[in-house]
């Protein structure tokens, strides 16, 4: 056992996972959320990019900063202190993916599906759903 | 500690000969952190929930995505949010140098500005109360108002937990649990940037798309 690894074990400050703390890397995930939540919002208010690209445009926006902070924030990375951190949201992210884009997916298909108004019957009164 | 190292003699040494001390800091973070993993699943079923029901029908003739959400506005809430969680993430680099006063600025502005944040939310539902939309008015409302709250009650709950953890820090000093509890909260806090990082894209700009 080395000296560093002794002294991590008795000093809590010397633990990797407070010593990882950086100011540089948390004004930088700032920065960028602030910043680019702002971009997004002038590209919706001013109507810049037609309605069909904006959604793909702000969700891009959305998951690089997600993937920013995850790095900035929380200092996600394959070090010792940080491995198995990383490799469980690795493992978790195709449950987002599953649980989010399935379940929009069937419903909006289902929607187009069954819902549509040319089919008899089914078109949409507002007045009978209050 | 995992690589095969070299001794002095140049052997290659290929095992620990003495047992690996207890690391009680990364042992609780990580549980913690598969707990924020487990939240966030939360959240993931919320937003799911809020696709399907972000629809005109799922309104039931009542307001829509697009008079309710007000981009522009919220954005102080995210301004206050974000800086909220910078001011508790430059409270863990002071902890990195040890001051005790440092971290506890940190907190206290973090809280401050996680008030502001949950003033503007109520303020926001008020509001909307008072215009008819309540939770019960129709689906889309319900998801709606039960996605925003959920975040802000954790942002309620990490204001809780920060103010115990000033507490704990004027009576107990850094010990391991505390310097522990502290690097907990600030994963939870960082969290709630994610989330609402999600919730300012997904409900707020895309709300205003036509």
């Amino acid at each position: 056992m080395t000296d560093a690894h002794h002294h991590a074990a008795t000093d809590p400050l010397a633990h990797p996972e407070v010593q990882q703390a950086s100011a540089a890397a948390y004004i930088s995930a700032y920065v960028l959320t602030v910043g680019l939540l702002g971009v997004g919002l002038f590209m919706t208010e001013r109507h810049l990019v037609t309605p069909h690209s904006l959604i793909p445009v702000i969700a891009a926006f959305a998951i690089f900063l997600l993937v920013a902070q995850s790095l900035l924030f929380l200092g996600l990375d394959v070090s010792h202190s940080n491995i198995w951190k990383t490799v469980s949201l690795m493992l978790t992210v195709p449950l987002f993916i599953l649980s989010i884009g399935l379940t929009v997916w069937m419903f909006h298909s289902l929607d187009h599906l069954v819902m549509s108004p040319e089919m008899p019957g089914m078109s949409l009164q507002p007045g009978t759903l209050q | 500690m995992s690589a095969p190292k070299s001794t002095a003699g140049g052997a290659v040494q290929l095992w620990e000969y003495q047992p690996k001390p207890h690391d009680p800091v990364s042992t609780k973070t990580l549980g913690f952190w598969l707990y924020m993993l487990s939240d966030a699943l939360i959240f993931a079923g919320l937003f799911a929930a809020y696709g399907v029901l972000d629809q005109p029908m799922n309104a039931a003739g009542g307001p829509t995505a697009m008079q309710v959400v007000h981009p522009v506005a919220a954005f102080w809430q995210t301004l206050a949010v974000l800086t909220s969680v910078l001011a508790y993430s430059l409270a863990t680099v002071a902890l990195k140098a040890g001051s005790r006063a440092g971290v506890a600025l940190g907190i206290l502005a973090a809280m401050a500005l996680g008030l502001v944040f949950l003033g503007l939310e109520l303020n926001d539902f008020v509001t909307l109360f008072a215009m008819g939309a309540t939770p019960e008015r129709s689906g889309f409302l319900s998801v709606f108002f039960v996605l925003i709250a959920s975040h802000g009650l954790h942002m309620a709950f990490g204001l809780l937990w920060m103010l115990v953890m000033l507490v704990q820090i004027m009576r107990f000093g850094f010990t391991t649990e505390v310097v522990t509890r502290l690097l907990s909260l600030r994963l939870f806090w960082q969290f709630q940037a994610s989330v609402w990082v999600c919730v300012y894209v997904f409900v707020y700009l895309k709300g205003i798309v036509p």
